[in-house]
Order: C-alpha cells, then sequence, then structure tokens
C-alpha cells in the first residue's frame, strides 16, 4: 500500500510542486495543509505516515507544528522542507524531532530520496 | 545601511536563480535609492526582523513575472493566477531564507515573514529612516528583477 504522506506549506506553489514529486513516485498525498495549525489538526485526524513541513507560514510556524505534532505522537515522521537553511533553525528543528532538513529550491530526488530512506521500514 | 547586508541577497539570488530556473543571472551594479520610489508592475515583499530588520522587495514587470512562473510551474502562465503569484512569492521567500542562511553565518541572526505581493506600477513604497539599496538582476530571456534591499542593525542597549 502506497506511504500516506500530509503537505504542511502555505504556498499554493510548493504544494502543487510537493504533490507532483510524491505522486509520480508512489506516494499517496492524502492531506495538504497550509499553516501550523492545519496541519496538527490533520495530523490528528489522517494519522499520515510522514508530514512536509515547512517553517515561514502564518498562524503557526512549522517549528511550533511540529513540537505540537511531536507531543500527539512521540513517533511522527516530520520532515522539515523550508528556505530557512540556518544552522541554528536546523538544530532547533532536529531538537524538536524532525528526521530530516531539506533545503529550498530543492531537487525532485532530494524529496524522494529522504522519504524513501525514511519509509523504507 | 551596510553593503555587508546586501552582498547576501545578491549571492542567495544568483545561487537560488540558478537552481531554480536553470539559467546563469547577471548581477548589475548596486545603487542606492532615495526614501520614497515607485515599485514595478510585480514586487514581492518579505519582511526581515531580527538582528538585522527592515524589508526587501523584490520587483520585476508583468512579463517577466508571467516568464519566471511558467518556468517554475512548468507550464505556460496565461493569466496571472493564485498559483503563478504563490510561484513568484515562493521565489522571494527562497532567496531571503537563503540570504539569512549567508547572514546567520556572519552572525546576524534574522527570521523572515510571509512574502506579500504587491502589483501596480505606480505606487509608491517609503522606507521611511532606512535607506534602499538596489540589485538589478539580468535573467537571460526571462528579463530583470530587481532587489531592494531596506535593512538596519537593531541596537541591542544594555539596560
Amino acid at each position: 500500500m502506497a506511504k500516506r504522506i500530509l503537505i504542511t506549506d502555505d504556498a499554493l506553489f510548493m504544494r502543487v510542486t510537493l504533490k507532483n514529486i510524491l505522486t509520480q513516485n508512489g506516494y499517496e498525498v492524502v492531506g495538504e495543509a497550509s499553516n501550523g495549525v492545519e496541519s496538527v489538526s490533520m495530523y490528528k485526524s489522517l494519522k499520515p505516515d510522514l508530514v512536509t513541513m515547512d517553517i515561514t507560514m502564518p498562524e503557526m510556524d512549522g517549528i511550533a507544528a511540529l513540537k505540537e505534532i511531536r507531543a500527539v505522537d512521540p513517533n511522527a515522521t516530520v520532515v522539515m522542507c523550508t528556505a530557512m537553511g540556518q544552522k541554528n533553525m536546523v538544530v532547533e528543528a532536529i531538537q524538536a524531532g524532525a528526521k530530516d532538513f531539506i533545503v529550498k529550491p530543492f531537487q525532485p530526488d532530494r524529496v524522494v530520496e529522504a522519504l524513501q530512506k525514511l519509509l523504507a521500514a | 545601511m551596510k553593503v555587508e547586508y546586501v552582498s547576501p541577497f545578491a549571492e542567495a539570488s544568483v545561487n537560488v536563480i540558478e537552481m531554480l530556473l536553470n539559467i546563469r543571472p547577471e548581477r548589475g551594479a548596486l545603487s542606492a535609492r532615495p526614501q520614497i520610489f515607485t515599485t514595478m508592475q510585480i514586487n514581492i515583499v518579505c519582511g526581515i526582523t531580527g538582528d538585522i530588520a527592515g524589508l526587501v522587495i523584490y520587483g520585476m514587470s508583468m512579463a517577466t513575472a508571467d516568464k519566471i512562473a511558467s518556468r517554475m510551474i512548468g507550464a505556460p502562465v496565461v493569466t496571472f493566477d493564485g498559483l503563478a503569484a504563490s510561484a513568484i512569492a515562493e521565489l522571494g521567500n527562497m532567496i531571503s531564507g537563503n540570504s539569512l542562511s549567508l547572514l546567520s553565518a556572519q552572525g546576524y541572526h534574522c527570521d523572515i515573514t510571509p512574502p506579500t505581493i504587491i502589483r501596480g506600477s505606480n505606487v509608491k513604497i517609503t522606507t521611511l529612516n532606512v535607506p534602499a539599496l538596489v540589485i538589478p538582476m539580468v535573467l537571460p530571456d526571462l528579463g530583470e528583477v530587481e532587489i531592494n534591499v531596506s535593512l538596519q542593525e537593531r541596537m541591542t542597549q544594555a539596560a
């Protein structure tokens, strides 16, 4: 069965791009959240296998959403996918439980490889 | 405004445009802007907060915005709709984000706000007490993108 992914990004363009990459590589995109609040609530209802998480978003940013999702489900697999690649941001995300950190702009292969590695089991 | 705040934006623009659009932009000469300036047709406004604060505005013509968005989406943009606007905004977000990574290597830690798009070439923008510097970027076949950087170091005062 295809692995179920929840995409989180405030930019429609990024949600469309990520959805195309993921669908073409055999993943099922079960939800698209446009801010942190939506992502946390969709995580609870959809129970996806993996979440992609932007950081700079209105309402609730991706670091806060990552923390809330990990509080709800300590085993949640969240991959950051953001233009904010500073070292302190990467460290904060990894400490908060993110499994990988992809800096935009990215090549599609970078996303696919990250997901394959994390969802291999 | 110090030029050292501006160089990261020039460097990040070249890197992001190369990777995203597969073309090598040509960087023009840096110049100062008066405190009130008139916008181009499409303007992506990114707020910067933290050790350095202010605004970065990426301006371009409608034709250039259409061409850039078409290349990002991978299909021609017929009308500048929500998806095209979002693509252009994301370009600004990526350049700003990558610039902040370079600034953080210099010891300045900042954050960005989600981008806003202002459409209309007759809009006047005033950056108040912070002058703007402009970096013109020529994108082969696509047109010109003007990067207006208006940033100021936040004074940290001892109590």
